[in-house]
């Protein structure tokens, strides 16, 4: 039969009375990350040269580019941030933080980014390509909220 | 006397996943319980067809969320042994340390919910507060908290620096001191052992009768534990299963307690004999695609896994399988089910340690 004045619970919950709590006064305490954190997928359009090959290693299928249309595009709420595409980019043009500021930052909605999380980016096409198909934003993002 | 069913789950308070069991009830005795399995299949196995072997890992691992570095790990494993990649020593070295480390998170979690589902909301915390800490060494090491990604076929994507490592066990023998507290309660308060002593209990007999696995087994005082066999660099450390006698969920408790201080003393012991890091890579290149089948076999929280793949020489498996613990301890906990009363059914329930989304992928 147990005794029922062995009562180990109690001291821990005294000492816990007059200690400081263990849980952050969040918003207004936030945890820095770790230095080795992943994040999400920032990609650096200068760099790229559509090559295509992070998006057939993708496993969820969250990134698309063409070649021709100079064109590369990441669905956010699709990605799952392995890293795969970054250990697959040769062009080091794609990277992972904590603080992008394309996913949560974006304020203005932009022609052709319709849902959330969606982002594209279009490159102008170099001197000598066929007219009309550089129409889109030249070099810069366009990313929806 | 009347029979009256009462569908136990999905939903319940007491269930931290859906499992779905009908209870036939005699009064408040149960003589039958069904089970169902597949409320939340969501078909990760036939996945394989589309995903090109090499991301198939990051699937695998979204099995489960508690368990993920285990499953991501076995696949890893199941696919160097059909391709023959020789991993270097210090990714296989890793990969036991990040599994000890699951073990540890796995138990703290599950302990808390155990104490959750007999009332003891205030224990239930203290358990996680010291799992939050886990998670963090696994945030610094790995870059996630939940779903590590750390695992690819041929090692690892991410070392660990030997400071860290020291200063990772060091922590984590500081947060086994703080723990011994914790088990101490466990184990001996009054009203925990009035709840759970001598409940739901498993004979050795009938555990080898249902094939009980993991610390189900071993709470019966089975010596099964697939790190026994050796594999996965656990031969070149001290291990001795824990091991308990009674059977009921106040012994599977304790067993989970004890794993937690043995997981700690195995990373010690990996991080001292493990070679030194020399900035050497901890991976491999893996050319080729795979062709043959094989079977893996992993100690997982729960209990032991086994992996099935055959490949064909495409880039896509022909077959992938896992069978996981949970799945083996249904049978245990529908003969501990039968005959007790209703009001023990969550701890009997808890105390396997139900994975459903393992269980029905």
């Amino acid at each position: 039969m147990a005794n029922p004045f062995n009562l180990p619970m109690v001291g821990r919950s005294l000492r816990n009375l007059v200690s400081r709590p263990a849980t952050r006064r969040y918003p207004s305490e936030i945890r820095p990350h770790f230095a080795g954190t992943r994040g999400t997928i920032e990609f650096d359009l200068d760099t790229c040269v559509f090559c295509g090959l992070c998006v057939r290693r993708c496993p969820t299928l969250a990134l698309s580019c063409s070649r021709e249309e100079r064109f590369f595009a990441i669905e956010q709420l699709r990605c799952i941030a392995c890293g795969v595409c970054v250990d697959a980019c040769n062009k080091d043009s794609l990277h992972m933080s904590v603080v992008s500021p394309t996913v949560h930052l974006h304020t203005g909605a932009a022609p052709g980014a319709t849902r959330p999380g969606h982002e594209e980016w279009h490159q102008q096409q170099p001197a000598g390509s066929p007219p009309g198909s550089g129409d889109a934003a030249g070099g810069t993002a366009v990313a929806a909220t | 006397m009347k029979r009256t069913v009462v569908p136990m789950g999905p939903q319940h308070p007491v269930l931290p996943e859906p499992l779905v069991l009908d209870l036939v009830l005699e009064d408040e005795k149960v003589v039958d319980a069904i089970p169902t399995i597949g409320y939340i299949h969501r078909g990760l196995e036939a996945l394989v067809e589309r995903i090109e072997f090499g991301e198939f890992g990051y699937v695998v691992e979204r099995i489960c969320g508690i368990c993920s570095f285990m499953h991501g790990m076995g696949y890893a494993v199941a696919m160097e042994k059909i391709m023959a990649v020789e991993v270097p020593e210090r990714a296989s070295w890793l990969r036991l340390i990040w599994a000890e480390m699951s073990r540890i998170h796995s138990h703290l979690l599950w302990l808390g919910l155990g104490a959750d589902a007999f009332g003891f909301e205030n224990l239930f915390m203290h358990c996680w507060r010291t799992r939050e800490e886990v998670l963090d060494i696994f945030e610094k090491t790995t870059g996630g908290r939940i779903i590590f990604s750390v695992n690819k076929i041929g090692g690892v994507r991410r070392d660990i620096e030997d400071s860290e490592l020291a200063a990772i066990v060091a922590k984590l023998q500081e947060l086994g001191a703080g723990f011994a507290e914790t088990a101490r309660i466990f184990e001996t308060d009054p009203s925990i052992r009035h709840r759970l002593s001598g409940v739901g209990i498993l004979s050795l007999e009938d555990a080898h009768a249902v094939d009980a696995v993991g610390p189900m087994a071993r709470a019966s005082g089975i010596a099964i534990d697939t790190r026994l066999t050796g594999t996965h660099f656990y031969d070149r450390l001290d291990f001795e299963p824990v091991l308990e006698t009674a059977g009921d969920c106040l012994a599977r408790v304790v067993v989970r307690v004890r794993e937690i201080t043995q997981s700690i003393e195995l990373i010690r012991q990996a991080v001292e004999r493990m070679p030194k890091g020399d900035g050497a890579p901890v991976e491999v290149k893996v050319r080729g695609n795979p062709t043959g089948e094989t079977f893996e076999r992993l100690e997982q929280p729960r209990g032991e896994v086994i992996y099935y793949i055959k490949a064909n020489g495409t880039k896509n498996l022909e077959r992938f399988r896992a069978r996981t613990p949970t799945f083996a301890n249904i049978p245990a906990m529908i003969k501990l089910v039968k005959g007790c009363d209703l009001a023990d059914v969550p701890n009997i329930i808890m105390t396997i340690d139900p994975c459903i989304s393992c269980t029905e992928r």
